[in-house]
């Protein structure tokens, strides 16, 4: 089976994302760039784009992100602030 | 007091009934609405809270401008209030918290109405003055007046930012709370996070997962902390209105439930003195009739 990472993609007052995934790309604020499982720590300001999110089940969605955002990666963990 | 005035008594009492009840029943619903809201506010809150938890790891936090500690001589005091009454001792509970902590100088920014009336009235400086009445605020507005604070705090017009709101704990329960916003600091935050922790359910656990001891980062150390911080704040102050908004609305349903059965017992009890009187002046006449009869049949 395919590793996964546990994701969260939250806007204020409303969270978007929340569950297992494959992958998720991400638009950085210095150049794309995709989270697989087991990511190294990492911390990264996001621009304005989408974010690809690729879920466990292989289902593929996609996520706009309007005026950018945070994305956080420790511990086989994703966490996005829009 | 006379017959006539006990009915027009009853029917006031029952018009105010009608009143109370339909207030009574929007509260119900705004409360609900703005409750889901509170709610649904909170992950946020915990993940950027988090994140800012873990990156003080390997980012002094302490340095950035807005977490300048320094020596308080004046504060900016922010004040959550409603802009309508008939909430019970809500916002009485709230400027009584402010109240205490002003000191003559400080800057009050009143956000809804019962606050600016109290302080304008009593000749404190009153820098700005929101009105409170839409309840699905943007957080753009929040994201506003903390941009304004933050300007204020980090050209040394105040040393410190304090709010005065209303905590929601349950429908039956609000606490008056005061919390200070800058300068912002984890202990600060977590307080807040805390307080706005759901009793069960998903996000109840408070388990925080152990930073790991040294991040990537993608821009130079301070951008992180650039962005995360005042979009901290401006959550943080969203947040805070947010918990009035459902206090509020908690707090009037609660009262005008009171009200309403207040009023209801005060109708009853009306009635059955002026079903009395009726009975002892049908009673007097039927005697007089009697009386008169009798005096006749002689």
């Amino acid at each position: 089976m395919a590793k996964t990472f546990h994701l969260t993609i939250a806007r204020v007052g409303e969270t978007v994302f929340d569950g297992e995934a494959l992958s998720v790309h991400l638009p950085g604020a210095e150049g794309g760039f995709t989270v697989l499982a087991h990511h190294e720590a990492f911390v990264s300001e996001l621009k304005e784009g989408e974010a690809k999110v690729e879920t466990a089940e292989g289902e593929k969605r996609t996520v706009p992100i309007a005026h950018g955002g945070i994305a956080e990666v420790s511990g086989n963990q994703a966490t996005v602030l829009l | 007091m006379a017959l006539k005035d006990i009915k027009v008594k009853i029917e006031a009492t029952k018009r105010m009934h009608t009143v109370t009840r339909a207030m009574e029943a929007v509260s119900a619903v705004k409360m609900r609405k703005t409750q889901q809201a509170a709610f649904d506010g909170r992950p946020y809150a915990r993940a950027a809270l988090s994140i800012l938890a873990r990156l003080s790891g390997t980012h002094d936090i302490g340095r950035h401008a807005l977490s300048n500690v320094r020596e308080v001589k004046k504060t900016a005091l922010v004040v959550i209030t409603s802009d309508k009454g008939l909430a019970g001792a809500l916002n009485s509970g709230v400027v009584k918290r402010a109240a205490e902590r002003a000191q003559a100088g400080d800057a009050i920014y009143a956000y809804g109405k019962k606050g600016y009336e109290y302080f304008s009235r009593r000749g404190y400086d009153v820098k700005k003055y929101v009105e409170n009445k839409r309840d699905d605020v943007p957080l753009s507005v929040m994201e506003e007046l903390a941009r304004e604070l933050s300007d204020g705090f980090m050209r040394g017009e105040y040393d410190e930012v304090v709010v005065a709101y209303s905590n929601f704990q349950s429908t039956f329960e609000q606490s008056p709370t005061l919390r200070t916003l800058l300068p912002l600091s984890i202990e600060n935050v977590r307080a807040l996070v805390e307080d706005i922790r759901p009793a069960k359910g998903k996000w109840s656990d408070n388990t925080d997962v152990a930073a790991p001891a040294s991040y990537e980062t993608e821009s130079v150390g301070n951008d992180i902390l650039d962005f995360l911080v005042p979009r901290l704040a401006a959550v943080s102050l969203y947040h805070m209105l947010l918990e009035s908004k459902a206090s509020e609305h908690s707090a009037r349903m609660v009262a005008m439930k009171s009200a309403s059965d207040k009023s209801k017992e005060v109708a009853r009890d009306l009635t059955r003195v002026y079903n009395k009187i009726r009975q002892a002046a049908i009673t007097r006449e039927v005697s007089e009739i009697v009386g008169g009869r009798e005096v006749l049949a002689i």
